[in-house]
C-alpha cells in the first residue's frame, strides 16, 4: 500500500511535540486541551451551584452569572467533551484500530488542532472584554444575542470562537470519515471494525453534515451584530418593519443542535460496546444489531430537531410529526441497551476501572435516556420545557454519559498512549465518587425541575412557588462540590502514572483489536507491516481458540486457526 | 386495524393497574417541595397524570435494568466461565426486536397517544375558548423584564383607548376559558403558568397564543422560562383568579382608571393589536 509509506520519525522538538502531524501526538494535544477546559468548565459549574446554594451571597452579579452559565455550557460542549472525546480518541483510536499508519490528511489534522487552539484562546480572551464574556445562554438565541441584548465585544468573540472551533471540527471530521473509508487494513471490512470506530465514524459524518449549519448561523449572527443586517431581528428592535425572524436562528441552531446531542453520545456508545465485551470476556452481543442501531440513530437524529421548539408556537401537525419521530429513537436505543445487558450476562466479568466506567455509563445513560421521553411529547413538555428537568436530563446524557465513557476510554487506552499503567485503586475511587455524585447532582436537578423550577435563574427563590425548593437545591450543590473535589483523584492518578506509572505491556487487557498488537506506546508509523485482518474485534472466549492457543482471546490479525473440529465449527458460525 | 383498536383500549387499562403510586403521590403535599405546584386548572391533571404514569413505566424499566446489571455482576464475575455467544442467532435477534418493539408500543405508545389526545381536546384546542361566549381574552406583551397585560375594556375591542392595561397583574374570572395572545417587543420571553400547566414563547414579530381555565380562585405566579437577560429571574407576574362578581367589579373600576390614564401622545403604551381570530 504505497499511500501509506513509512515516513522517518521527526527529530526536532517542534516537529515532534508541537507542530506534529502524528495522529497520536495530536490526540494527546486534544486530550490535554480538553482536560484543561474540563477543569475550567467544571469550575464555572461550581459557581452556578454556589449561587443556587447561597443565592444571597453576592459572589457573582446577575450579569456575571449569565456569563458563567453560558460559558459553562459552551466550554463543556465545544472545548471539553469535543476535544477530549472526539479530538483525542478519534485521532488516537481510528488509525490504530483500523490498521493505518496515520490519518488520511496528517497536515489537515495538525491544522485542525491549531485552529481549535486559536478558538480556545478567543474563549479565554472573551472573559477579559469590557462587558464580560457571552451571556445569552449556550443556545445564543437572538435577539438576546444580538446588540439588542448583548452589546459587549465578549459575545462577538464567543460567536467567532464557535465558528472557529466549528471549522476545526469540520477539518477533523473530514479526516476521520476519509480515513475510515480509505485506510482500513486488508480484511478490515466495515462489519469487522470495533464499535469504537463505528461510533467515532458516525459522529464524524454528523459533524461534517451539521456543523456547517451552525457555522452559517454564527456568521449571520455576526452580520446582525456588526454589519447592520436584520436576519434575526423583529418587532421594536428591528429598524425595518419587514425585518427578519428570530425563529430562523432557532431552526439553524437545532438542525445542528440535535445531531450534536448524538455527536456526543455515539462515541460513548462505541466505547462501551467494546469495553463491556472486552471485560465480560465474551463477544459483543449481536454486533450487527448494535451497528444498525447506531446507524438508525444517526439518521433519525437529523429529523427530530423540532422537539426543541415545541413551545415556539409550532404548527400542531408539525409538532405531532416531530413528536412521533422523536419517540421512534427509543427503539434503536432499547436495542442497544438489550445488547449491552446481554453482553455482560453469562460473561466472566473483570471489574477493571474501564469496565466500571462502562457499566456506570450504562447506568447514567439509562437514567438520561428514559427521562428523555417526557420531553419528546408535547403535552408533558408544556410543563417541563425550560425547567431544571431538561437540565438534569441532558446532563445525564451529554455530560454524565459522555464524561464517564470518556474517562473509561482514558483509563483503557492510557497504557497504549503513554506506555505506562494507571493506578487501579485511585481509578476505582474516582469511579465511585463520580458515578454516585453525578447521579445525585443531576437527579437533584430533575427533582426540582419536576417541581417547576425554571432554568437559568440567578435566584430561583425570588419565586414564591419555588421557595420550598431551597433544600433540594442546597443539597444538590453540596453533592456537586463533592463531585468536583473528587476529580482530584483522577488528576493525581493521571500525573502520577505519566511520571512514574509501571511500564505498560503490549496488551495488558488481553484483547484482540489491532492497537494491542503493537508496542505501548506505538512507534511513529504504528505498524511495521500493515496487518491483515481475519476476524471481528470481539473474538473472546472462543473454545476453539482456547483449545489451539490456550488463551481466551485472539487478535484480529492472527492467522486463521488450523482446521480442527471445534475450529471448523466456529469458522462456520462467524462467517 | 382491530388489533390497533384493542391496543388502544388496553393501554388505559394497563395504566389504571399502575395507578397505585399516584395515590401515594396525592398524599404528598406539593408545598413540601417534592412534587408539582398546586394545580388550579381544569386540564392540568392530564399532564400530571401522563408525567406520573410514564414515570412509573420508566421506573420499572430502570429497576429491571439495575437488577439485570447487578445480577450479571454478582453471578457472572471472574470465576464464571464466559459463554461464547455472538447473539446473532435468529432467536436472539427476534427476542431483541420483539422486546424493543413491545416496550416502544406500551411506554412510548401510551405517552404519544395521550399527548395527542390532550393536545386535541385541551391544551392546543383553540375551538374551546373561541366558541365559548364567556371566554376572557387577554393580550400580553413580554419585554425586559415585565409583562404588559391588556384586556379589551367596555367596547370589547383591543388597541383602543378604553383597554384595561396593567403591569404584571393579570386578573381573570374562575370557571371560564382564558384565551391569551402574546408577543414580545425586545427579546424572546416565555410565559409560564406553573399552577395552570401552560407555557408558550413570546417572540418578537410573532403572536402566539395559549389558553387555560381556572377551577378555583386565588393568587398564583406567572414566570418567565426563556433566558431574557440580566433580570430574567425577576420577571414575575401575578395571576389573580376571581369570582365572576369580583371580576366584573374589577373590570368596571380598572376600565375607568385605564381610560383616565390613557395617553394618546405616548406610543410606547400602544403595543396592543386587533384580536386575531385565525383558523
Amino acid at each position: 500500500m504505497d499511500i501509506q509509506a513509512i515516513h522517518p520519525d521527526p527529530t526536532s522538538f517542534w516537529k515532534k511535540w508541537v507542530f506534529s502531524t502524528d495522529h497520536k501526538v495530536i490526540a494527546k494535544q486534544f486530550l490535554w486541551a480538553g482536560l484543561l477546559f474540563l477543569a475550567f468548565g467544571g469550575a464555572l459549574a461550581m459557581i452556578i451551584r454556589w449561587q443556587w446554594a447561597y443565592p444571597e451571597s453576592g459572589v457573582v452579579s446577575p450579569a456575571q452569572y449569565n456569563s458563567v452559565f453560558t460559558m459553562h455550557g459552551l466550554i463543556m460542549i465545544f472545548w471539553a467533551i469535543t476535544p477530549a472525546m472526539i479530538g483525542c480518541f478519534g485521532n488516537f483510536c481510528i488509525p490504530l484500530m483500523i490498521g493505518a499508519r496515520d490519518m488520511a490528511f496528517p497536515k489537515l489534522n495538525m491544522l485542525s488542532f491549531w485552529v481549535f487552539f486559536a478558538s480556545g484562546l478567543m474563549i479565554i480572551a472573551s472573559f477579559f472584554c469590557k462587558m464580560g464574556s457571552a451571556g445569552a445562554g449556550w443556545t445564543t438565541y437572538p435577539p438576546l444575542s444580538t446588540s439588542v441584548g448583548m452589546p459587549g465585544l465578549g459575545q462577538t468573540m464567543v460567536v467567532l470562537a464557535i465558528f472557529t472551533t466549528g471549522s476545526a471540527t469540520i477539518m477533523g471530521s473530514i479526516n476521520y470519515v476519509t480515513t475510515v473509508i480509505r485506510l482500513r487494513a486488508p480484511g478490515m471490512g466495515y462489519m469487522k471494525m470495533p464499535l469504537t470506530v463505528w461510533g467515532l465514524w458516525l459522529t464524524a459524518i454528523l459533524n461534517v453534515l451539521f456543523v456547517p449549519v451552525l457555522a452559517a448561523g454564527a456568521v449571520l449572527l455576526i452580520l446582525d451584530r456588526h454589519f447592520g443586517t436584520e436576519f434575526f431581528l423583529a418587532g421594536a428592535a428591528a429598524g425595518n418593519a419587514n425585518a427578519g425572524d428570530p425563529m430562523l436562528f432557532q431552526h439553524l441552531f437545532w438542525i445542528f443542535g440535535h445531531p450534536e446531542v448524538y455527536i456526543l453520545i455515539l462515541p460513548p456508545w462505541g466505547f462501551i460496546g467494546d469495553l463491556l465485551s472486552f471485560f465480560a470476556r465474551k463477544p459483543a452481543y449481536w454486533y450487527r444489531g448494535q451497528v444498525y442501531a447506531m446507524i438508525a440513530v444517526t439518521v433519525l437524529s437529523a429529523i427530530v430537531y423540532g422537539h426543541h421548539m415545541f413551545m415556539t408556537g409550532m404548527n400542531p401537525l408539525l409538532g405531532t410529526g416531530f413528536m412521533l419521530l422523536t419517540l421512534v429513537i427509543s427503539v434503536p436505543a432499547e436495542m442497544l441497551f438489550l445488547n449491552w445487558l446481554h453482553t455482560i450476562l453469562r460473561g466472566s466479568i473483570r471489574f477493571t476501572t474501564p469496565m466500571l466506567f462502562a457499566l456506570g455509563t450504562v447506568f447514567v445513560f439509562g437514567l438520561g435516556g428514559l427521562t428523555g421521553i417526557f420531553l419528546g411529547t408535547i403535552s408533558t413538555d408544556i410543563y417541563l420545557h425550560d425547567t431544571m428537568f431538561v437540565v438534569g436530563h441532558f446532563h445525564f446524557t451529554m455530560a454524565a454519559s459522555s464524561f464517564l465513557a470518556t474517562f473509561g476510554a482514558i483509563y483503557f487506552w492510557f497504557p497504549k498512549m503513554f506506555g505506562r499503567t494507571m493506578s487501579e485503586g485511585l481509578g476505582k475511587l474516582h469511579f465511585w465518587i463520580s458515578v454516585i455524585f453525578i447521579t445525585l447532582v443531576f437527579g437533584g436537578q430533575m427533582w426540582v425541575g419536576y417541581a417547576g423550577q425554571q432554568r437559568r435563574l440567578f435566584n430561583p427563590f425570588e419565586y414564591e412557588f419555588l421557595a420550598n425548593l431551597r433544600n433540594p437545591n442546597y443539597w444538590t450543590s453540596m453533592f456537586a462540590f463533592v463531585l468536583g473535589i473528587g476529580q482530584v483523584f483522577f488528576v493525581l492518578n493521571f500525573f502520577k502514572s505519566i511520571l512514574a506509572g509501571a511500564k505498560a505491556e503490549q496488551n495488558p487487557w488481553e484483547v484482540g483489536t489491532l492497537e494491542w498488537t503493537i508496542p505501548s506506546p506505538p512507534p511513529h508509523h504504528n505498524f511495521d507491516v500493515i496487518p491483515t485482518v481475519h476476524r471481528g474485534p470481539h473474538e473472546l472466549g472462543n473454545p476453539a481458540v482456547k483449545e489451539a492457543l490456550g488463551r481466551d482471546w485472539i487478535a484480529q490479525d492472527e492467522p486463521p486457526l488450523p482446521p480442527g473440529p471445534a475450529a471448523a465449527a466456529t469458522q462456520a458460525a462467524s462467517a | 386495524m382491530n388489533a390497533l383498536r384493542l391496543l388502544r383500549r388496553a393501554l388505559p387499562l394497563l395504566a389504571l393497574l399502575l395507578l397505585a403510586p399516584q395515590a401515594a403521590h396525592a398524599v404528598v403535599k406539593a408545598e413540601s417541595g417534592v412534587g408539582f405546584p398546586h394545580d388550579a386548572s381544569l386540564d392540568g391533571h392530564r399532564i400530571d397524570w401522563l408525567i406520573n404514569i410514564t414515570g412509573v413505566f420508566v421506573a420499572i424499566l430502570f429497576v429491571i435494568m439495575c437488577i439485570w446489571i447487578a445480577w450479571a455482576c454478582v453471578k457472572h464475575g471472574r470465576t464464571h466461565a464466559a459463554e461464547y455467544d455472538h447473539g446473532d442467532a435468529k432467536k436472539s435477534v427476534t427476542t431483541a426486536l420483539v422486546l424493543s418493539a413491545s416496550i416502544f408500543f406500551v411506554v412510548d405508545g401510551n405517552l404519544f397517544y395521550w399527548s395527542v389526545v390532550d393536545l386535541r381536546d385541551a391544551f392546543w384546542n383553540f375551538d374551546t375558548p373561541r366558541e365559548n361566549p364567556e371566554t376572557v381574552r387577554v393580550e400580553i406583551n413580554g419585554r425586559q423584564w415585565a409583562w404588559d397585560i391588556r384586556q379589551a375594556g367596555a367596547d370589547g375591542k383591543f388597541a383602543t383607548a378604553d383597554d384595561i392595561v396593567t403591569l404584571n397583574d393579570l386578573r381573570v374570572p374562575v370557571g371560564v376559558p382564558v384565551y391569551i395572545q402574546i408577543g414580545a417587543s425586545d427579546v424572546i420571553h416565555s410565559i409560564f403558568f406553573p399552577n395552570f400547566r401552560q407555557k408558550i414563547d413570546a417572540v418578537p414579530g410573532t403572536i402566539n397564543r395559549l389558553w387555560f381555565q381556572a377551577k378555583e380562585t386565588g393568587e398564583f405566579q406567572i414566570a418567565c422560562t426563556q433566558h431574557c437577560g440580566v433580570n430574567h429571574y425577576l420577571m414575575e407576574g401575578v395571576i389573580t383568579v376571581m369570582t365572576p362578581e369580583d371580576y366584573a367589579a374589577w373590570t368596571a373600576q380598572a376600565g375607568r382608571i385605564s381610560t383616565l390614564a390613557y395617553d394618546a401622545e405616548d406610543p410606547s403604551t400602544h403595543w396592543g393589536w386587533e384580536w386575531k381570530e385565525t383558523d
